[in-house]
């Protein structure tokens, strides 16, 4: 069995315009890579996309995970084959407590009962290295966080659940330093040869704590350049403007 | 018009009361809910109460199910579907009517020394004579809840087969729920039952009923009346789970003396169609009535509330909260009345409804009113309707979680607004498992 998550040549319209135009990336089990590109690039179009968000339009092209086309298949089918998308804006949902919901959510991931005990015993230890307060899982789902309790709550759900492949939506964004060193904690103890992750980011700041093992630039639609970590300090250093006239964007 | 297509006679319901051995006075009166019953005619849509809910005549026009002496048995042989409800309740007090008889009771002996009643309402009219003489059809009266008359009221008056009678006697509390099974298993029939319960000075109490059966053809016109003396305290749910064919009528007053608080639950769940009305009458300062309920309405049902919050004393206080969802092409209906009279200074009254709805289909109806005489009194009324949101089902798809699980999820939230203000933890689990089973997954 192919261990990658790629994508190959996907189109997409959003009510009728094009964003994403012939998108083609391959990230393997036991990397992390990251997506940079400038505002409106199409990248966290690309991530809803790859989860299965039914607001897009998938008008060519695949998307294969562990080399089975997943462009089909409903949001949460993608997800118990091993898909996981930290969203930039995390939904709340009140009146569903986080542990409750987790639960649910790792038994259908598994397909079969997970005994309390387990369950307890992964959301703790993802609580001590998030260095959160255990009260929070009790608390409905992300009714009255913060930016930043937010986006730890996707590390928390991303680390109980060990999807094959995550997506990592600016999970910076409203972050300060303190925040920002913890989640990429939480993101670097999943590291290994069974995870592959996509971590999408306007700033190269996250990538100082995660640091990728493969940089792709996306720009109208498209990967426009891939490289190694120094090109994400480049980016950093020149901003994006040389590489808009160095690939014609 | 004055249709006769029930099978219902001035006739049957003399030889009914006199075979069962009926005191006058009751005969009396439920010779005049006849004479109300046959002078009015049905409602149809005209009346602005029943605009979303037709009415088919027909309905009624079914074989009165006549009840029988008591056929007593043991918790172990009742019905599967009535058994499995005890075990899972918190009752050690319990009546189990199937099909319109009396088929089991419980009631522990520490209660009946503290001068508990909890039977048959037959039987309390021979050994309870005047208690429910000075309190059958007070609360609802042979024509209806208040406001205009009302047909099935004044059916249910004249023609109610069995009844629950249920008298706590003053300073008296009850440390578990009493629990009341209608059960039913014949299809054809119209069932009429009648519950009183009467609580002295200072009482607790907590009163489960539950309908159930599997699914059949029948119509179900229930009354509940509730006296509370001051200082009073009454719990009571009221929880259809009739199996899809049956249709439910179900009015429901409490009268609420000086202090005395109700806080009651409609729940609608079962049958195929169901018309539940609830009211409080607030006769005494410092009354408290909170009046909630929930609803799920799946492939062909229609479910009809109406709450109305009376207040005639100053210095009550009275809340209803509805919340309901519907799926496939369920309708569900809610409409409340706040009304005021003069005399109700210093009142604080709310009531709110709101509705989610899982399909294109599924519809809502939410028409709250207030009709206030007194100036000084806070008074606030709210409705919203909304379609389930995808975006939070889609966060937690993303999760792995199947779309009929994930509504499920959003369904019991939405609903634990309400359900969260009811300290009975095995009545809201049973609750969420029947709307959970009807959501599928």
């Amino acid at each position: 069995m192919k261990q990658t998550l790629e994508i190959h040549d996907l189109w997409v319209n959003v009510e009728g315009i094009p964003i994403l135009k012939g998108v083609n990336l391959t990230v393997p089990r036991g990397e992390v890579h990251a997506l940079m590109g400038p505002n409106g690039a199409g990248k966290s179009t690309l991530g809803k996309v790859i989860a299965g968000d039914p607001g897009y339009e998938v008008l060519r092209g695949q998307i294969l995970l562990d080399g089975e086309d997943i462009v089909e298949l409903e949001p949460d089918e993608r997800a118990r084959k091993g898909l996981f998308l930290a969203f930039q804006y995390p939904v709340e949902v009140p009146g569903v407590t986080i542990a409750n919901f987790l639960r649910l959510a790792l038994q259908a991931r598994r397909g079969e009962e997970v005994a309390l005990g387990e369950f307890y015993g992964k959301l703790q230890r993802a609580i001590e290295t998030l260095e959160w307060d255990e009260a929070y899982v009790t608390r409905y789902l992300n009714e009255g966080f913060s930016g930043g309790e937010k986006k730890r709550n996707e590390i928390l759900q991303l680390m109980v659940l060990e999807p094959a492949y995550a997506i990592l939506d600016e999970t910076d964004s409203g972050l300060d330093i303190d925040a920002l060193k913890v989640v990429a904690k939480g993101v670097n103890t999943m590291r290994g040869p069974n995870f592959g992750a996509l971590v999408i980011t306007h700033y190269q700041r996250l990538l100082n704590y995660i640091v990728p093992d493969v940089v792709h630039v996306m720009m109208d639609g498209r990967i426009v350049k891939t490289g190694g970590s120094e090109l994400a300090l480049e980016l950093e250093e020149r901003g994006y403007d040389w590489l808009k006239e160095e690939v014609g964007a | 018009m004055n249709e006769t297509v029930t099978s219902l006679s001035l006739e049957d319901l003399l030889r009914g009361s006199e075979r069962r051995g009926e005191p006058d006075w009751l005969r009396d009166a439920r010779e005049r809910a006849w004479q109300i019953f046959e002078q009015l005619n049905w409602p149809t849509r005209k009346n602005e109460a029943w605009r979303y809910t037709d009415l088919d005549p027909t309905w009624f026009a079914l074989d009165l199910e006549e009840t029988g002496p008591a056929e007593l048995r043991q918790r172990d042989e009742l019905p599967r579907a009535v058994r499995e409800r005890l075990a899972e309740s918190d009752a050690e007090a319990a009546l189990v009517f199937a099909n319109g008889r009396l088929v089991h009771a419980a009631l522990p002996q520490e209660l009946l020394e503290k001068g508990v009643v909890l039977g048959d309402l037959h039987a309390a009219l021979r050994n309870n004579a005047d208690q429910v003489k000075g309190a059958l059809y007070q609360a609802v009266t042979e024509t209806g809840l208040q406001g205009p008359e009302d047909k099935l009221a004044a059916l249910n008056a004249a023609f109610w087969s069995y009844g629950v009678f249920l008298h706590v006697p003053a300073g008296v509390a009850l440390e578990t729920p009493v629990g009341v099974f209608h059960y039913a298993s014949e299809g054809g029939k119209l069932g009429l039952s009648r519950t009183l319960v009467t609580l002295g000075a200072n009482v607790e109490a907590t009163l489960i009923e539950e309908y159930l059966s599997p699914p059949l053809e029948r119509t179900h016109v229930a009354t509940g009346e509730f006296l509370l003396g001051p200082g009073a305290r009454l719990r009571h749910a009221g929880v259809q789970t009739w199996g899809a064919g049956v249709r439910h009528f179900h009015r429901q007053r409490a009268l609420l003396e000086r202090d005395a608080v109700l806080n009651d639950l409609a729940v609608n769940l079962g049958g195929s169609l169901a018309r539940t009305e609830v009211a409080s009458e607030l006769v005494g300062p410092g009354a408290d009535s909170e009046m909630l309920g929930v609803y799920f309405a799946g492939a062909g049902q229609h479910l009809d509330h109406y709450t109305t919050q009376h207040h005639v004393s100053a210095q009550a206080r009275s809340d209803a909260y509805y919340k309901g969802a519907a799926t496939v092409n369920g309708r569900v209906v809610y409409q409340g009345l706040i009304q005021l009279e003069p005399t109700a200074q210093k009142t604080d009254a709310y009531q709110t409804n709101r509705n989610l709805l899982l399909s294109r289909e599924a519809r809502a109806e939410s028409v709250p009113q207030l009709e206030i005489a007194a100036n000084d009194v806070r008074c606030s009324h709210g409705s919203s309707t909304a379609p389930v949101d995808e975006e939070q089902l889609f966060y937690l798809a993303t999760r792995g979680i199947p779309r009929a699980q994930a509504q499920q999820l959003l369904v019991a939230a939405f609903l634990e607004e309400v359900l969260g203000r009811v300290p009975l933890e095995r009545l809201r689990r049973h609750v969420a498992h029947v709307i959970e089973a009807r959501l599928g997954g």
